[in-house]
């Protein structure tokens, strides 16, 4: 096992029905990296997630969380893990206070001067009611819980999905000043690619229940460029990159390629590209390669 | 755990207390009011005795007097039920508005969440029962007195049944509540299965939980007690216990007494005898301690059902 690994997967699977929610994902999420879970709503961004807090039980392979199994070691996982539900579930009869006092008595190593702390910082009056709070509001409360228990893995399942914009930002900067102040591991999952650049080091891709990709951010920007030139057949360069995606016009050949190293070629011109377009072209928009639909056919397949 | 637990069941146990204190209320005045119109008409000595003209009297009397306020009781028969239900809600609301997630995802293991929450339901449900089954017992102790209690109008609220009838009732809505993850129409559904249960229960189980005691005598002798019985069946027979039908009736239905005009009258049709079906004073215990084992047994397997479902199936 590797010490490192905050999360590590072993061709993890769950299957609800018929329904493979999640399929053959196998990835190693570093300690105190910051990883964005990207992929189209149902694609098993919430599965793993639930997973790896021992919310659901795996129907196939392995989950680790800080060496531990979620399911069977809860008792020792579960105070080192924090959580932020989707749609922040929280008690909206509860006040603030009441909030606290939740997490005070529920988690042996509660801090409740930080807790205290974030809420003040946050100009929330602690006898307010939790229904009565705004959305992003309640989503930062959501996370002063998951925070006081001082974690050293923090999982968020769309935290910022339910929010206006100006409320995602407070919340995205709130997260990056912990972040930065700490050790913390923290996976936040995702169907918005913007912003998460500024926060985030490594990405996982999901589509379909598969890891599509898993690699730092900075990697994955430095490796992938657009290729243009003139219609042609794709083969030579898919002989020696990866072909993400193509498509062409009667007359210009567009391709999206995981470099190999450099690409030297006189035929195409070569752009970068940002997260946000390398994000699409694995999500299958805008055409899809021929590898890909090929990859797709068998995961629906098997 | 208990602090939470306790939090978000305040609002029902607060109801519950409430209804108590309303029934505290009602009930003390009226039962001090029976009690004392019992000791004063002198009917200790008619309970159990044989019924003399006087004692008839003064029965119809009492058993008038409060006749329509003894009929209102009999509903209180329900609250065990109602007790149950209700505090089946708080679980059923966890899951309904998401909110096990929060509580999952703490430092606590869902095996203690759920011991701490249906812990904190059942003990509350006891208490109250408790209490009802305290304040109707000692309500209805002159009707006791003079009719026993193992008549269905007294049984159901005596003993030990209401803690079973507020267990299963308890268990079924949990059951239901975490399969259907809507509190509303699980307690619904709920109440309306428990008394379905316990209509069948006093119909029809009841008097077949064991065997009842089956009794021929001559019109001639006073028979068994009959009066602090619960008779299943009474009817005028032969020697053998056949009943025998005396068509048309001729001698009315009145009590048969030793010597009376109506033994008489059947003796003439061939019916010297009479022939009981009943559960005497002493089947009480019994019965109350299988009926409690049914309904109690039940309540606990429906909750360790619900605790299952929950802790394995439930994200």
């Amino acid at each position: 096992m590797n010490d490192l690994a905050a999360l590590q997967t072993r061709e993890l699977g769950k299957r609800y029905g018929s329904k493979w929610a999640l399929r053959d994902c196998t990835l190693d999420i570093p300690a105190g990296s910051v990883t964005a879970l990207v992929g189209p709503n149902g694609a098993g961004k919430t599965t793993l997630l639930q997973l790896a807090i021992g919310l659901t039980k795996p129907t196939a392979g392995d989950v680790h969380v800080l060496g531990r199994s979620p399911r069977d070691e809860a008792a020792s996982v579960l105070p080192r893990v924090g959580f932020v539900a989707q749609d922040h579930p929280l008690h909206r009869s509860f006040s603030v206070a009441d909030t606290l006092t939740l997490g005070r008595k529920l988690n042996p190593t509660w801090d409740q001067e930080f807790a205290l702390r974030r809420i003040e910082r946050l100009g929330l009056p602690l006898s307010q009611k939790v229904g009565q709070l705004s959305g992003g509001q309640q989503a930062q409360v959501a996370l002063t819980l998951a925070l006081a228990k001082r974690p050293d893995l923090l999982l968020l399942d769309e935290p910022v999905a339910a929010l206006d914009p100006l409320a995602r930002r407070e919340f995205l900067n709130a997260l990056m000043e912990v972040v930065s102040e700490t050790e913390l591991t923290v996976v936040l999952s995702s169907h918005i690619v913007t912003d998460l650049e500024r926060v985030c080091d490594h990405i996982v891709i999901l589509s379909q229940g598969r890891t599509q990709l898993v690699d730092t951010i900075d990697d994955v920007v430095a490796s992938h460029r657009l290729l243009t030139g003139p219609r042609t057949d794709p083969d030579t360069v898919a002989r020696v990159h990866q072909v993400i995606r193509e498509s062409h016009t009667e007359r210009q050949t567009t391709l999206l390629v995981r470099a190999n190293g450099h690409v030297y070629d006189s035929c195409w011109q070569i752009h970068e590209v940002d997260l946000e377009e390398i994000v699409l072209a694995y999500l299958g928009y805008g055409g899809i390669s021929p590898g890909m639909r090929n990859d797709t056919r068998e995961a629906v397949a098997g | 755990m208990t602090w939470l637990a306790w939090r978000l069941q305040r609002t029902e146990t607060l109801i519950m207390a409430a209804v108590l204190a309303l029934l505290l209320v009602l009930l003390i005045p009226t039962g001090i009011q029976i009690a004392n119109a019992y000791h004063q008409d002198g009917l200790a000595v008619c309970a159990g005795s044989t019924p003399s003209q006087a004692c008839g009297n003064l029965l119809g009397n009492f058993m008038s007097r409060f006749e329509s306020i003894r009929n209102t009781t009999v509903w209180l028969t329900l609250l065990p039920g109602l007790i149950g239900v209700s505090l089946a809600a708080p679980l059923a609301l966890e899951l309904e508005h998401g909110t096990h997630r929060l509580a999952w995802t703490q430092s606590i293991t869902r095996r203690r969440w759920l011991a701490g929450k249906i812990g904190m339901a059942v003990g509350v449900a006891l208490l109250a029962t408790l209490a009802l089954t305290l304040l109707l017992t000692w309500w209805r102790t002159p009707f006791v007195h003079l009719n026993g209690r193992i008549d269905p109008a007294e049984y159901d609220a005596e003993g030990i049944v209401p803690f079973g009838y507020t267990l299963f009732s308890l268990g079924l809505a949990m059951a239901i509540g975490v399969l259907w993850r809507r509190a509303v129409p699980a307690i619904v559904v709920a109440f309306l299965g428990y008394f379905a249960f316990r209509l069948f229960v006093d119909i029809w189980l009841r008097q077949r939980l064991i065997n009842p005691v089956s009794t021929t005598w001559s019109n001639a002798t006073r028979g068994p007690d009959l009066n602090h019985s619960w008779v299943l069946s009474q009817s005028p027979s032969d020697r053998l216990g056949n009943a025998v039908a005396v068509t048309p009736q001729p001698c009315g239905s009145a009590i048969l007494k030793p010597g009376g005009p109506h033994v008489r009258c059947f003796s003439t049709h061939g019916a010297s005898y009479s022939h009981a079906v009943y559960h005497p004073a002493s089947h009480f215990w019994s019965l109350q301690s299988v009926e409690t084992a049914i309904f109690a047994g039940a309540g606990l397997l429906m909750m360790a059902f619900a605790a299952w479902w929950t802790h394995e199936r439930t994200a």
